[in-house]
């Protein structure tokens, strides 16, 4: 129906990621909120080291703002200055394009200013006023899947994003809610999204997050990433989104859902051998157009 | 001898939508004519294919997903891609042939590509009779 897009991410000196079937997987990972200089400095550090290692194209995400955390209490983030400077920075130091999210259409301007991918959060998929800020940045948009939507009606915000003229986007799954308190990942939700043209990309750690289930903060249960992991990819993704973090006890943000750090490397593995895999699997036998003859 | 073009619906007279609107919008343009049919065009009007009344029938048997994802398909995914056309100089008689032949009762006209005209039974049998 559509044809396949390749989002090229990354503008000046940082190194080029383009994401799309022909490519392979990427990743797309940071701590969830900016903690501190040195803290961001320290995780991009670490994840840099294991991505050249497994020669694994990725991009840093963090953010500076954490506007839909359960409780007013809960840290928010570092701030809008604060944080694209020391985003700005990242991209600097490692080559390595950075990504945050923005919850307010004023944000983003400045965001795109800096990150070479803007986010648009899952609860606000289908805000009209944030989906035209992004598109208006001019950089590649990553936008996450509602909770509470269909894989199907993500369409309509895709439709939103063209109409303002983004012609760069990748859609992600992060859960979708099964009554109360809880996130189920259908996997047929990337097929359906993929319809779109767009590429897709699997957000594994928001998956296991068990939505304010704790009272005033978020429970996840991170034990099922690996299994989550293996099965999106060889579902078919293009990209892998997991917030890592080096003391995930101690995070200001998603402490119950983020990704000790010391398991992205043989989760990575994991993910990238069966990504490829997958290829040649579709090299050898084609790709998933099995009933497509079927009367309908 | 009265031919297509004398007989035949014009293009404000039936369901004509973008190929790319969603299938739901395309039901809603359909049930504003009555006649069964909707034919999708591209911006430059050049037929794209057409939905009938007997299509949707058969999609509701046999397409195995919710009405919700149905709906926010494209149009054209559920349409005839290639159907059978007719143009503006053709024949009555001719045109009677193909649709009792095809046993269909509504012919899209078009003129190199664009669409201009439908021939629907009903209609063009009463201006036949109304004319003898």
């Amino acid at each position: 129906m559509s044809k396949n897009h390749t989002v090229k991410i990354g503008y000046g000196k940082v190194e080029k990621v383009p994401i799309s079937k022909k490519n392979p997987l990427v990743f797309i990972g940071g701590p969830c909120a900016i903690e501190s200089r040195e803290h961001t400095f320290v995780m991009a550090d670490k994840i840099s080291k294991i991505c050249d290692k497994l020669k694994i194209k990725w991009i840093f995400k963090s953010c500076y703002n954490k506007d839909s955390r359960s409780s007013e209490k809960s840290f928010n983030g570092i701030g809008i200055d604060k944080g694209l400077k020391i985003l700005s920075e990242v991209r600097d130091n490692f080559g390595v394009p950075v990504v945050s999210d923005f919850s307010d259409p004023s944000w983003a301007k400045q965001t795109g200013e800096i990150c070479d991918l803007v986010q648009v959060p899952a609860y606000l998929c289908r805000q009209t006023s944030i989906l035209k800020a992004a598109a208006n940045t001019g950089r590649p948009v990553l936008l996450k899947k509602g909770q509470f939507m269909s894989p199907w009606n993500m369409k309509n915000s895709v439709k939103k994003l063209e109409e303002f003229g983004c012609r760069q986007i990748i859609l992600t799954d992060r859960g979708t809610f099964m009554g109360y308190n809880m996130l189920v990942n259908d996997m047929t939700c990337f097929p359906i999204m993929g319809e779109t043209g767009y590429p897709v990309c699997f957000d594994a750690t928001h998956s296991v997050q068990l939505p304010t289930s704790m009272g005033n903060i978020s429970g996840g249960q991170r034990e099922f990433i690996p299994s989550l992991v293996r099965a999106a990819v060889g579902c078919g993704v293009e990209a892998l989104f997991m917030e890592v973090h080096d003391n995930p006890k101690k995070a200001l943000s998603d402490p119950n859902t983020v990704l000790d750090i010391k398991y992205l490397n043989s989760i990575l593995i994991q993910a990238i051998t069966i990504h490829e895999v997958k290829k040649t699997l579709y090299t050898k036998f084609g790709e998933d157009n099995i009933h497509k003859d079927d009367e309908k | 001898m009265t031919k297509n073009k004398d007989i035949m619906l014009t293009l404000n007279q039936f369901p004509v939508v973008q190929y790319d609107i969603i299938f739901k919008e395309t039901l809603e343009e359909m049930s504003k004519f009555n006649l069964g049919i909707a034919c999708l065009v591209d911006k430059e009007n050049n037929l794209k294919g057409v939905i009938t009344d007997g299509d949707i029938r058969r999609k509701i048997l046999n397409i195995q997903k919710p009405f919700s994802a149905f709906f926010v398909d494209d149009a054209i995914v559920h349409a005839v891609k290639e159907p059978i056309c007719s143009n503006p100089e053709t024949n009555i008689n001719e045109t009677l042939k193909i649709m009792n032949t095809n046993q269909i009762w509504d012919l899209p006209v078009i003129n190199n590509k664009k669409l201009v005209g439908l021939v629907h039974l009903h209609p063009a049998l009463n201006k036949l009779i109304n004319k003898i």
